[in-house]
């Protein structure tokens, strides 16, 4: 009897120990880059990687780099411009669908779902030389909108079944309160795919913020976003990576925090097509 | 219920309509356009009209054929080693309470990860002498080297990277697919005293079929055009050892400028996508609301 309960609770022990490991392995490249953040460029090649300092010099260099704050600005203006009009614009087109009946309605919406599968290489190359020849190359408005092109379809997508599972009694009501088609939008269906909209605005911020090649391609110094910005301080002949590792930790913030306190959205955010442009 | 016709469903789809058909569908139109052509910025006023002709050169590439034997590769080893960590991890964690909770939510912060920042991450962790992973692997008799230089283990250190990354994303969706499961299952199973591996290769595997089939499809399509954490991890380097499709049609777009040639590859990766979008999409039917 004894010796069984010694064996549960060995078992359950060495399970912990199991988890915990997993869980190390997963976080060690991100522990790395934070403990790097914390040296400066030359103790990391000097020191070897066990080698452990408290030191700001690295974000004091990174934070006072004029290319990588005004890259950081850019992120975030794109980041959050693409994601308010691809919500504004995607959940009208996903009320749209949704509530009324029509006869391409079928067309439309499996449209908007395979919109969101374009590989984004396939659309970068006719977008260089639209922007080329629109003046929109390295502009701010360029890189907002190419980050539609992927948001408006994932927000649509993401949208339609919450927009679904509104009862129909809730709009007919509304109307018989004399509300208008606008009204009915903003004022019952908007509160009511709350969640929708949270889960919605959560991935295209962060799709927008991780974004890579549109910003590689499309910008150059005015336009550039953080990680395009964070890649070039590896330098042609001395990487830098103290800075890039400060560089990168900064990135990650809104990361972290957005994926440890929004946790239950995510499974439902995940579903609805990946976690790439 | 039947509902008079409308047009008013249009003032809303409208916006998103305009915008998509502008910077998605024309362009995907316009790369079909440039991909009959023979067309280098360099010398743009000599575009020349080939019809097919890009899309036949293309099997006679050899950089193009090692570069999709490359992504096929890719995939056929990174998916399904990630679909086996997050299915065993799935069932280690389908467990209750808080620290069951945390670990969850520590083990899906990889796939959030900014793809360069994962990238230039595992290349500083394979920077000879001071990179964490070289060091472990010089104390394990393995020598210094520039590991990333060397062409298998470059390839497999990008494979590596993207299991490292990934395995949680299959993880989160089976493991949801799982706590969803009822309890009787299992019970009966164990009642007809099935085993353990009986009870997952009978019962727990082919309950999830449709969730695995469907976070593979959304994993197949994301992992046909990785590019940022190459691009970032060896640049497609050493030689063309890492070169994945994505990665070559960007160096033949934007280093040696035949936009026309790799609007042709683009053009066949989006079949590819599409392909593989058709079968996701007709699992994933739900919109049509409340029947009546």
């Amino acid at each position: 009897m004894n010796s069984k309960k010694f064996r549960k609770k060995f078992l359950s022990t060495l399970l912990i120990i199991a988890i915990l490991l997993i869980v190390f392995i997963e976080l060690m490249p991100i522990i790395v880059v934070f403990m790097n953040s914390f040296k400066r460029d030359i103790d990391i090649w000097a020191r070897g990687p066990f080698y452990f300092s408290f030191n700001f010099d690295s974000y004091k260099s990174v934070l006072s780099n004029r290319d990588f704050l005004l890259s950081l600005r850019n992120s975030i203006i794109v980041a959050v411009v693409s994601t308010v009009i691809s919500i504004i614009v995607g959940a009208m087109a996903s009320y749209g669908i949704t509530r009324y009946v029509f006869r391409s309605k079928k067309l439309i919406a499996y449209s908007f779902l395979i919109f969101r599968m374009i590989p984004q290489i396939s659309l970068v190359i006719p977008l260089f030389m639209m922007f080329n020849q629109f003046q929109l190359r390295d502009t701010l408005t360029g890189i907002i909108l190419s980050h539609m092109s992927f948001n408006i379809p994932y927000v649509v997508w993401l949208l339609l079944p919450f927009f679904a599972a509104i009862p129909r009694d809730f709009e007919e009501a509304a109307r018989i309160d004399g509300a208008s088609e606008g009204g009915v939008f903003w004022r019952i269906f908007l509160p009511l795919v709350g969640p929708g909209i949270v889960v919605s605005a959560i991935f295209c911020f962060l799709m927008s913020w991780n974004e890579f090649l549109y910003a590689l391609i499309l910008s150059s110094t005015n336009a550039r976003t953080a990680p395009v910005a964070v890649n070039g301080l590896l330098g042609q002949y001395a990487p830098k990576w103290g800075q890039l590792s400060a560089a990168g930790t900064i990135m990650l913030i809104p990361v972290l925090i957005i994926t440890i306190t929004l946790q239950k959205y995510i499974i439902k955010g995940l579903s609805a097509g990946g976690i790439k442009g | 219920m039947k509902r008079k016709r409308t047009f008013k469903h249009w003032i809303f789809i409208l916006p998103a309509l305009i915008l998509v058909i502008s910077i998605l569908v024309y362009p995907i139109f316009y790369s079909i356009y440039m991909s009959a052509y023979d067309w280098n910025l360099f010398h743009s006023d000599a575009k020349k009209f080939l019809g097919f002709g890009n899309y036949l050169s293309l099997f006679k590439d050899r950089e193009f054929l090692h570069s999709l034997w490359l992504q096929l590769g890719f995939i056929v080893i990174a998916l399904p080693i990630e679909t086996i960590i997050g299915f065993f991890v799935a069932i280690l964690l389908n467990r209750d309470g808080k620290f069951y909770d945390v670990v969850r939510a520590l083990l899906l912060l990889p796939v959030f990860v900014l793809p360069v920042i994962s990238g230039l991450t595992w290349r500083m962790l394979l920077q000879p002498e001071y990179g964490m992973i070289s060091f472990i692997l010089e104390k394990l008799g393995f020598g210094v080297k520039a590991w990333l230089a060397e062409p298998n283990f470059a390839y497999s250190m990008v494979i590596i990277q993207d299991i490292w990354r990934m395995w949680p994303f299959m993880f989160m969706f089976i493991y949801a697919g799982l706590s969803g499961m009822p309890k009787e299952y299992i019970e009966a199973a164990q009642i007809d005293g099935a085993g353990l591996w009986k009870k997952i290769t009978k019962i727990v595997i082919p309950y999830l079929r449709p969730t695995i089939a469907t976070a593979l499809l959304l994993r197949l399509i994301d992992a046909l055009r990785i590019f940022s954490e190459v691009y970032v991890m060896t640049g497609g380097g050493p030689g063309n050892s890492t070169l994945l499709l994505s990665l070559y049609i960007n160096k033949q777009a934007f280093e040696f400028f035949n936009i026309g040639y790799a609007a042709a590859m683009g053009v066949i990766l989006l079949i590819v996508a599409l392909i593989i979008a058709f079968f996701i999409v007709r699992g994933n039917i739900q919109f049509e609301g409340e029947k009546g």
